[in-house]
């Protein structure tokens, strides 16, 4: 079997597998360095006040406490965004939720921080707070950022094609409000970071930091570390270990790199802070809960003829990736779908609680479950198939929609046709059981941002090849493997693109000091632009060898083929029959046994000698093209790097730089669902998910994309949820924010269709993102199928469910949701209980200091 | 977070385990934890609910592990026997059915494997306000269960709210079971029933220098046809937000004996009054069952201790407790 290619396209075991299953591989938690001290870090217990004094010489006094870091430590402002610089390492002179970093102490050990933290005294002025992003926009004193008037963010007001026309002509209208509530990534790996100083040997004083940290963005964190500590980011080395997932709650600079870089310049020593899993929480960057608005006209034909959305997003304290989120939201209503009119309105507000930022699928996925709900209500009132009006509604690619997104591979047709044909949507839909029902979505994606956020012309991607005379490919590249298997992607185009095998190929990840710069594994950027950059560098080194076996072969350049680690004249092969057959390519390198000896014996060099006399070959190991291009070049090396093109970078107007990509991905999901009508409780049966990957590089890795989008879907559609009470998380646990078990985890059956995209690395888009949107709307359908009711808001937890049910049969209400119906919500509901006490809770506790006149001292206890 | 320090005991026999805790009980009574399986108590330390100068580690004790059927058809199950081992015996599984039951949706199977059915029984109180990081607390200025003078759950009371969140309680008071607890002045038994207090914080009446030893099952309610209900949002991992368990003895399609208890949604597990009653001598239809759920759903006092609304837990142990009964009678 002979296929076009000989790496890609074969499911393959990612290369650092073994290290993470056996527990050899180090995570930043794992690492430690000689004299390393531990950081904890004092939270706010209050949402919203200004902080009048800051009293640590208690915490300093404690033995086995070395420093403490407070807010003037280091005040430079810093954010993920340039027009979002608005945190500081630790408090200056507020703090704006409950959480918020206010102090870190530095000590020997855990425990003994810890005690000390009960030592700081704080002084607070409490002010009024806000969490309701409709109410805080109506703020006019005691903002949460003075220089944000009205507490809002950021708005934008979108207006492509003519939508009133559009809803003038559509013969339906629908019109809802959609409630999403928050959730966040729950990545296995709680945040760490090991920051520790070089001493400068010329001057004695702090040189050089390191910085080792779970982090997608290893080179804005060197950028925002340089930023707040003020040093060259050539003085910063930033190493990223492995890690355990991120999902976009890594994809910014998280408050402990930057505490923890502070803290071990003030402590003249390493220090390592591990978030606690509460303390994930507070970091957050999650999906913020979003209020969706939206109006979509149809005409009788199915054909959408305009849409409009109004958006307010409940931002958190701080700015993060907001202005990037809300503009998502609605950039992302094209490119999907052929919509001739759109009208948006988005409103990121500032509220007192953790920051949200980004998560996977960034600000596309709630309204998303938003329009793919209306839809299908849209194709009920019609009467048509809620698949079918998918399909009048496609685009026609090539194209550049309304709102300026270029769509070139398109796969969603595709994507839909497999859906329904493998779910039996046809002949199912409609006459399954009683409280059961199938539900359809669809979903896209970019495959990187065309625009990146630090707004440069600079190359969002480089990778560096460096091959040696022992016939070993080292590719440097500052892309982040963060668990999605993108050191195994790059190895797999690089040992594609050389002929060569995988385990020769060996990948430096994302080390500022070793590895050329790229801006981070987000936006499912890494496979589209960083494999690019790999394909192109290693074309370079291909060049360089293939001159070079060509002149001992004593053929044409063109002639050569690079394949299984072997250099072949293309006729050569054809003559010996040999053909491209991997078995008897093998099978022949083993008879000729020369590279079998040679391995590991070219730097002595006489065997190849020998064989270099012996004059022109049809073929060479690749180790002897190795060195006949290194003995002819001198050295062997290759560069290759990524701009997207200017073509894919959107339109004119303002935040038109936000959903631009060279690639969307495309998805369709049909779920099967069964609803108990007496308790609400909904299990998912089975999801068939088709995504369109452009090429599925690594098959395997694709389809745990796919699953691991549609669980995570899953556990936004029906568990997971971040419950709050003025301010206050209820559940900042995994224990009580309940992503799914096992238990609940449907059968999945994963669909991959691919549309090869002319600009990708071998046809490549993104498979990361995509899926997870569908997943939302097309369990809500499902569950109108299967019950006739039409949820609004997300979770669909049993409570609202029910609530639904029992409305739709004029049950009598029992204020199963709080008054917040589910079907058509109007505010977010809070949890219950009370904190009507304000303010007077930290001096009750055994531990305050104030409370005894001897209070004990940590450390000191015999 | 860091585990609070303390001193380990770990007593070889019940009398070892009973003299440390005469010995280190301290002047409140507050100086010492037990351990049994730990996956309650470990997490409550971190968090800094305890902060024990003592924690007594009875896995040690041979003599409180196993499960023993007695001559007179009972059984008599060590304290420390865990969980797992209650769901996997075939012995329980036959003659005491609702507890197997109840024993195997019990958090997770590696929790199972460690916690234990005398934990499961002792399980401190749960609340939202309260299982949380000492930083969380102070942000809510603390409760009245942990270092604070007043309960969000229940604004201006003065009582401690905190849910009881037991799987296995409400199966052994279905099954009339009774608990044997020593201390240094020897030992008492009392019915299970009689063991909890109905309070959020002081939940249930054991003495400091007190520990459960055994739970005794009586023959009269053995081959009982048995279900346990629990609510959930998880299919595993989570405490229940609401339990109903229901231990019947039919005779001739008339049901001729019949206990139903609640769990998660008050302080203490509940026996439902007068549900025995209500069933006793008839033929069990969905009218009856719904009389029943409609019984336990009165005793149900769900607050916002928990996840999910008050409401929607109390709706849930009307349809649980139906569902119990009639799947009980079909059994």
């Amino acid at each position: 079997m002979s296929g076009e290619f000989s790496i890609i396209g074969k499911p393959t075991a990612m290369i650092d597998a073994a290290a993470k299953t056996t527990g050899a591989g180090k995570y930043t938690d794992d690492l430690r360095v000689p004299g390393m001290l531990i950081g904890k870090i004092l939270h706010s217990p209050y949402p919203h006040a200004r902080i009048r004094r800051i009293e640590t010489s208690r915490a300093e006094k404690c033995e086995g406490v070395i420093a403490v870091v407070v807010g003037k430590d280091a005040p430079n402002p810093y954010g993920i965004l340039p027009v979002g610089h608005d945190e500081y390492a630790l408090a200056l002179d507020k703090v704006r939720y409950v959480g918020d970093n206010v102090a870190c102490v530095i000590a020997v050990s855990e425990a003994i921080a810890e005690k000390a933290l009960e030592l700081i005294d704080v002084d607070y002025e409490v002010l009024p707070a806000y969490f309701d992003p409709e109410e805080s926009m109506k703020a006019t004193k005691d903002l949460i950022h003075d220089s944000k008037p009205g507490n809002l963010e950021k708005d934008y007001h979108h207006v492509f094609g003519d939508p009133d026309k559009g809803f003038s002509e559509a013969d339906h209208i629908a019109e809802a409000r959609f409630i999403a509530n928050e959730v966040t990534h729950a990545a296995m790996e709680p945040h760490s970071t090991l920051a520790s100083f070089e001493i400068d040997p010329h001057t004695g004083k702090a040189g050089r930091l390191t910085v080792w940290s779970s982090t997608q963005v290893p080179y804005y964190l060197q950028h925002k570390l340089s930023l707040v500590l003020e040093m060259p980011m050539s003085q910063i080395r930033v190493i990223k270990p492995l890690v355990g997932g991120g999902f976009g709650g890594k994809s910014e600079v998280i408050p402990l790199e930057i505490i923890a870089a502070v803290a071990a310049r003030k402590a003249q020593a390493a220090v390592k802070i591990t978030y606690t899993r509460e303390e994930v929480f507070w970091a957050h960057r999650g999906r913020p809960r979003t209020i969706i608005d939206l109006k979509t006209g149809i005409k009788q034909d199915g054909r959408i003829t305009a849409v409009k959305a109004r958006v307010v997003q409940d931002g958190g304290a701080y700015c993060s990736y907001g202005v990037v989120t809300i503009l998502y939201s609605g950039a992302l209503l094209g490119a999907l779908y052929d919509i001739p009119n759109i009208q948006y309105d988005g409103y990121r507000v500032l509220t007192n609680k953790p920051a949200c930022g980004a998560m996977r699928g960034h600000g596309t996925v709630n309204v998303r479950f938003a329009f793919e709900s209306q839809l299908d209500e849209l194709a009920a009132k019609i009467g048509m198939d809620p698949a079918e009006i998918r399909q009048h509604n496609l685009l026609k690619p090539p194209c550049i929609t309304v709102n300026g997104l270029r769509v070139q591979s398109y796969g969603l047709p595709e994507c839909i046709e497999k859906t329904v044909e493998r779910s039996g949507w046809k002949q199912r839909k409609g006459k399954l059981l009683k409280g059961r029902g199938l539900g359809i979505a669809c979903s896209h994606y970019v495959s990187g941002a065309a625009n990146s956020i630090i707004r440069s012309d600079m190359p969002h991607s480089t990778v560096n090849i460096k091959i040696d005379r022992d016939g070993g490919v080292v590719v440097y590249t500052g892309a982040s493997e963060i668990g999605q298997g993108s050191d195994t992607m790059t190895a797999q185009v690089a040992a594609e693109v050389l002929g060569c095998s995988l385990p020769r190929v060996r990948v430096i990840a994302a080390d500022t000091d070793l590895t050329p710069i790229d801006i981070g594994s987000y936006s499912s950027r890494v496979t589209f632009m960083a494999g690019n950059a790999t394909l192109r560098a290693a074309t370079e080194v291909k060049k360089l060898i293939a001159a070079a076996a060509a002149k001992q072969m004593g053929c044409a350049v063109e002639d050569l083929i690079f394949r299984n680690d072997q250099v072949f004249k293309q006729n050569a092969a054809a003559a010996s029959g040999a053909g491209l057959a991997n078995e008897s390519i093998r099978s022949k390198r083993d008879e000729a046994s020369v590279s079998g000896r040679v391995e590991g014996q070219i730097l002595r060099g006489s065997l190849q000698q020998k064989r270099k006399e012996e004059g022109p070959k049809d073929s060479l190991t690749f180790e002897e093209a190795v060195v006949a291009a290194i003995d002819f070049h001198g050295t062997l090396t290759g560069t290759g790097s990524y701009a997207p093109p200017q073509e894919a970078r959107g339109g004119k107007h303002k935040g038109a730089g936000v959903g631009p990509s060279p690639a969307y991905s495309y998805s369709a999901q049909v779920a099967e669902v069964s609803v108990d009508e007496e308790t609400g409780e909904v299990v998912v049966h089975k999801v068939w998910a088709a995504h369109d990957c452009g090429r599925a590089l690594n098959p395997v890795s694709v389809e745990g994309q796919i699953i691991g989008s549609v669980w995570m879907g899953m556990g936004q559609a029906l568990t997971e949820e971040m419950v709050w009470k003025d301010g206050m998380l209820m559940n900042p646990g995994l224990l009580e924010y309940r992503s799914p078990s096992s238990v609940e985890s449907p059968e999945i059956e994963p669909i991959i269709v691919e549309s090869i995209d002319p600009e990708g690395p071998f046809g490549a888009k993104e498979c990361s993102e995509g899926s997870l949107a569908a997943t939302i709307p097309a369990i809500a359908n499902a569950i109108y199928d299967a019950v006739g009711v039409r949820l609004h808001e997300s979770p669909f937890t049993p409570e609202r469910v029910l609530a639904a049910l029992r409305a739709k049969r004029n049950a009598k209400s029992l204020g199963l949701t709080e008054g917040v119906d589910p079907t058509a919500p109007a505010r977010f509901r809070e949890h219950g209980g009370s904190l009507c006490f304000k303010g007077k809770g930290p001096e009750r506790h055994a531990l305050d200091p104030s409370r005894n006149s001897a209070p004990a001292v940590p450390g000191r206890a015999d | 977070m860091s585990l609070p320090e303390f001193r380990l005991l770990r007593p070889r026999s019940i009398e070892d385990a009973v003299r440390c805790l005469s010995e280190h009980l301290g002047k409140d009574g507050l100086s010492l934890r037990m351990l049994a399986g730990g996956t309650d108590l470990i997490p409550s330390m971190r968090q800094k609910l305890f902060e024990p100068e003592y924690v007594l580690d009875l896995r040690g004790i041979v003599a409180m592990r196993g499960i023993r059927p007695q001559g007179d058809g009972g059984v008599e199950i060590g304290a420390l026997t865990t969980l797992r081992a209650i769901e996997r015996s075939d012995f329980l599984r036959q003659h005491y059915a609702v507890l197997t039951e109840a024993a195997a949706t019990v958090a997770s199977p590696v929790l199972r494997n460690m916690g234990t059915i005398g934990g499961n029984i002792c399980l401190d109180t749960r609340c939202l306000w309260y299982n949380q990081s000492l930083t969380w607390r102070k942000g809510c200025g603390f409760c009245i269960k942990k270092d604070g003078d007043l309960c969000h759950v229940a604004p201006g009371g003065t009582k401690c709210w905190a849910v009881f969140s037991g799987d296995t309680p409400p199966a052994l008071l279905c099954l009339d079971a009774e608990i044997e607890i020593a201390s240094a002045n020897g030992v008492r038994r009392v019915p299970l029933n009689d063991f909890y207090t109905g309070l959020g914080d002081n939940y249930r009446k054991l003495q400091p220098n007190e520990l459960v030893t055994r739970i005794f099952l009586p023959a009269s309610t053995a081959g009982y046809r048995g279900v346990y209900r629990k609510l959930r949002v998880r299919g595993s991992i989570d405490y229940p937000l609401a339990g109903v368990a229901v231990a019947m003895k039919s005779y001739d399609g008339h049901v001729a004996d019949a206990r139903i208890a609640v769990t998660a949604v008050n302080p203490a597990p509940l026996l439902v009054k007068g549900a025995g009653e209500l069933l006793m001598g008839k033929p069990l239809d969905e009218a009856l069952a719904e009389a029943v759920g409609d019984l336990a759903a009165k005793t149900a006092k769900p607050l916002t201790t928990s996840a999910l609304t008050p409401e929607y837990r109390r709706e849930m142990i009307r349809v649980f407790a139906k569902r119990a009964v009639l799947a009980a009678a079909a059994n």
